[in-house]
């Protein structure tokens, strides 16, 4: 290839880079709204770990979940990308979101286990590794889709590649049907996708 | 009666991980059967333990966090493993295909 194709398609990919980025920067969560989900995350979990519920150590755990929030407001909500006012959001994950992917979840998780049951004592399986394009770009989203891929029936996350903006897996399909990226890829991921793009970028 | 289920349940999909262990050729198959009947048979159990104890409302939620800590912990190291044992040049038997040895020759 010429020298100015490469100088185009360089151009092209700082472009897309950069529109990526501001798309990235223009949708984030502002700073108050980071430090309140952080610390209703672990106020919760004071109060389940701890185990007792007098007054004196509610107002203690509110004080140190507080400080800890405040310090630490990019650990878990640097990747979420979500509409709406901040009540609304803490409501809809809880009653809307979160039960939809639970029930998603169990469903599927019993599913392979009895997949796994029947591979066993039949012997039919038909193994290989695919490779599958994700739409999402967030480090966490990724993170949870791979996770809830190999609980899902028949299918183990080997490895993750990211460039260009571009997130592809690799998936141990122990009975590889298609070898077409865009079937696997529905076949494999589901609307486990449609889900995480909701909340993560 | 329904922990009984539940705890059946659990058991039965254990007990079918450790045939699939013994039964599957090579390391990767092998994981299918550790990871999923493990996850889903620890759940099961812990879920089971949670309806069926003489406790207050709070430890139940303990060992529900146990059950999410479960899921969560489990498919991670499942994934370290499988890429572990690929890069170390432990192949997989009979696949169909192998996109990943395409890419990372």
């Amino acid at each position: 290839m010429s020298r100015r194709t490469l100088y185009l398609r360089q151009r092209l990919e700082t472009i897309k880079e950069r529109t990526l980025f501001e798309i990235n920067v223009s949708q984030e969560l502002p700073n108050w709204e980071k430090i309140v989900i952080t610390w209703v995350a672990l106020f919760i979990f004071w109060i389940v770990i701890s185990g007792n519920t007098r007054t004196e150590n509610i107002i203690m755990g509110a004080i140190a979940t507080l400080i800890t929030a405040s310090f630490m407001k990019d650990l878990l909500t640097d990747d979420i990308r979500y509409r709406g006012h901040l009540i609304e959001k803490i409501l809809s994950f809880a009653f809307l979101h979160a039960p939809q992917y639970i029930f998603i979840m169990i469903f599927r998780l019993i599913e392979s286990n009895f997949k796994v049951a029947k591979h066993a004592l039949l012997m039919d399986i038909n193994p290989g590794i695919v490779k599958i394009k994700t739409n999402l770009h967030s480090d966490t989203g990724i993170t949870i889709l791979a996770n809830s891929i190999t609980l899902t029936p028949g299918t183990l996350t080997i490895d993750v590649d990211k460039k260009l903006g571009e997130a592809y897996l690799y998936v141990h399909w122990i009975d590889v049907k298609t070898l077409n990226r865009d079937k696997a890829g529905e076949m494999i991921k589901g609307d486990l996708e449609e889900w995480l793009k909701k909340i993560f970028w | 009666m329904i922990e009984y289920l539940l705890l059946t349940l659990g058991v039965l999909i254990m007990i079918f991980g450790a045939i699939g262990i013994l039964r599957f050729p090579d390391v990767y198959t092998r994981l299918h059967a550790a990871t999923k009947c493990d996850t889903g048979g620890a759940m099961n159990i812990l879920l089971a333990l949670a309806i069926s104890i003489e406790a207050p409302l709070l430890t139940k939620l303990k060992l529900l966090v146990l059950a999410f800590l479960i899921a969560l912990i489990n498919p991670m190291i499942s994934h370290a493993i499988a890429r572990g044992a690929y890069k170390s040049g432990i192949k997989p038997q009979t696949p169909v295909v192998d996109m990943y040895a395409w890419d990372n020759p």
